[in-house]
């Protein structure tokens, strides 16, 4: 059996001890070794200078890590150039909103513009059969102007067509949403089924030159919002 | 065993305390917002300068880190320590640096970049030799990878246990162990050509010094 030329053990007898003693060098350097097995890696590192060195160099190294200085430092200024970027930064989320409240009001308005022209404009195209009624407004009749039982009439027949124009109108809605139409595409094809209305109402219509929007006065989109940084202006 | 040159220098809030600022500055109290910034940007840049080595890179890192930190405070747990929350994010900003770094310069070696400084610092006493042998681990520590970089420099400059080390790198505590050990053991292959008159010249000064 070959010797150690360091310590008196035979070379098996040396690999396997340091093999155990290198299998604690990890909880040493962590501190959790302690009682016999402290004591028996400690004789160890006395006799076998191979363990001592890979012991003492990573004690050395992690003492290094530990206690060297760090040559550089934050700028003085660090927190205030911080403070500045994050009141900057909420300033910017709160001028996103108020961009965004901007463009959804008035969607939001044509939206509820949208539905009444629907109403107004899809009634007398859907009924244009029953020309006494829909041609009269639905509140104008009073009795002073009529016989009670005209009257009494007029209005009777305008509450039916008003309940089953609603109850057309509920039917639409309910049948769009169970075919899984978002809310979105609705207002869209009421927009443009009204913008249809309203090209047919000015085409036929003699007075339709005047009609609001045909000059201008409603605007199709949107308005974006104010450019603020000079690109955009020029850009504009 | 020497641990622990940041926590020593830095002030290290208690738990309470820093529950509080967090908590004042969750209710947008600039006061405690700064206290927070103030408590904890040395630390955090000392870790991110140890991982990236430049100056203005850490900085901007830093910066980032605290940045994400106060974006998301509403989404903070109080059973976390803000500390490591913090240190959890600027590591992470780190590895995004590092491989954006890597895929614009390919593989990254530390060793062969400009560092902004010498770890001499003008009016330190110390030997050739340990002035060496600092300059030897350093440049060994920058060779090792990411997550074994870190782990070396939360457990021996931070004196993060290993349980927090997982919190911060997100890691299973074996794994971050394994690294650990790891990194030792490259250490000392890459310091194999440190002489025992150089290893005895340091423990003395060491010694000397502690």
């Amino acid at each position: 059996m070959p010797v150690c030329g360091r310590c008196p053990r035979t070379s098996i007898e040396h690999k396997m001890r340091c093999e155990q003693a290198r299998q604690l060098f990890d909880a040493y350097l962590d501190g959790e070794l302690s009682g016999a097995l402290a004591t028996e890696l400690g004789a160890h590192r006395v006799k076998c200078p191979d363990c001592r060195r890979a012991l003492a160099l990573m004690e050395v190294s992690g003492h290094v890590i530990a206690s060297d200085r760090d040559p550089v430092a934050l700028h003085g200024d660090f927190a205030d150039r911080l403070l500045a970027c994050t009141d900057s930064k909420s300033v910017r989320s709160r001028d996103r909103l108020r961009r965004g409240l901007y463009i959804a009001g008035p969607l939001a308005a044509a939206a509820v513009v949208a539905l009444a022209f629907l109403g107004a404009f899809d009634r007398p195209a859907k009924f244009a059969g029953e020309k006494v009624e829909t041609a009269r407004p639905l509140a104008v009749s009073s009795p002073q102007e009529q016989s009670p039982e005209a009257g009494n009439r007029g209005a009777s027949a305008n509450e039916d067509l008003l309940e089953e124009w609603f109850k057309e109108t509920q039917d639409n809605w309910a049948a769009k949403r169970q075919s899984g139409e978002s809310l979105q595409r609705q207002f869209e094809l009421t927009i443009s089924q009204m913008l249809d209305i309203l090209r047919q109402a000015k085409d036929t219509s003699p007075g339709a030159d005047h009609f609001p929007g045909a000059d201008g006065e409603v605007p199709a989109s949107p308005p974006e919002p104010a450019p603020t940084d000079d690109e955009d202006v020029e850009d504009l | 065993m020497a641990r622990g040159m940041v926590r020593e220098t830095a002030v290290t809030p208690s738990r309470e305390y820093e529950r509080q600022l967090v908590g004042r500055a969750q209710a947008d109290d600039r006061l405690a917002s700064r206290e927070l910034v103030e408590l904890h940007k040395d630390r955090l840049f000392s870790f991110i300068w140890r991982m990236v080595r430049n100056h203005h890179d850490a900085e901007e890192i830093c910066q980032e880190a605290f940045l994400k930190a106060f974006a998301s405070l509403g989404t903070f747990s109080s059973e976390y320590r803000f500390s490591t929350w913090l240190f959890t994010i600027g590591y992470r900003v780190c590895l995004n640096h590092l491989r954006r770094k890597r895929a614009l310069t390919g593989e990254l070696d530390f060793t062969a970049l400009p560092h902004d400084g010498d770890s001499a610092l003008p009016g330190s006493i110390e030997s050739e030799e340990a002035g060496r042998l600092k300059e030897l681990v350093w440049s060994a520590v920058d060779r090792l990878s990411a997550p074994q970089r870190a782990t070396l420099v939360l457990f021996y400059r931070h004196e993060l246990s290993c349980h927090e080390m997982a919190q911060v790198l997100e890691l299973p505590v074996a794994t971050v162990k394994s690294h650990l050990h790891r990194a030792r053991n490259r250490l000392r292959e890459l310091l194999e050509s440190v002489t025992e008159h150089e290893l005895q010249e340091f423990r003395n000064r060491a010694g000397a010094a502690g």
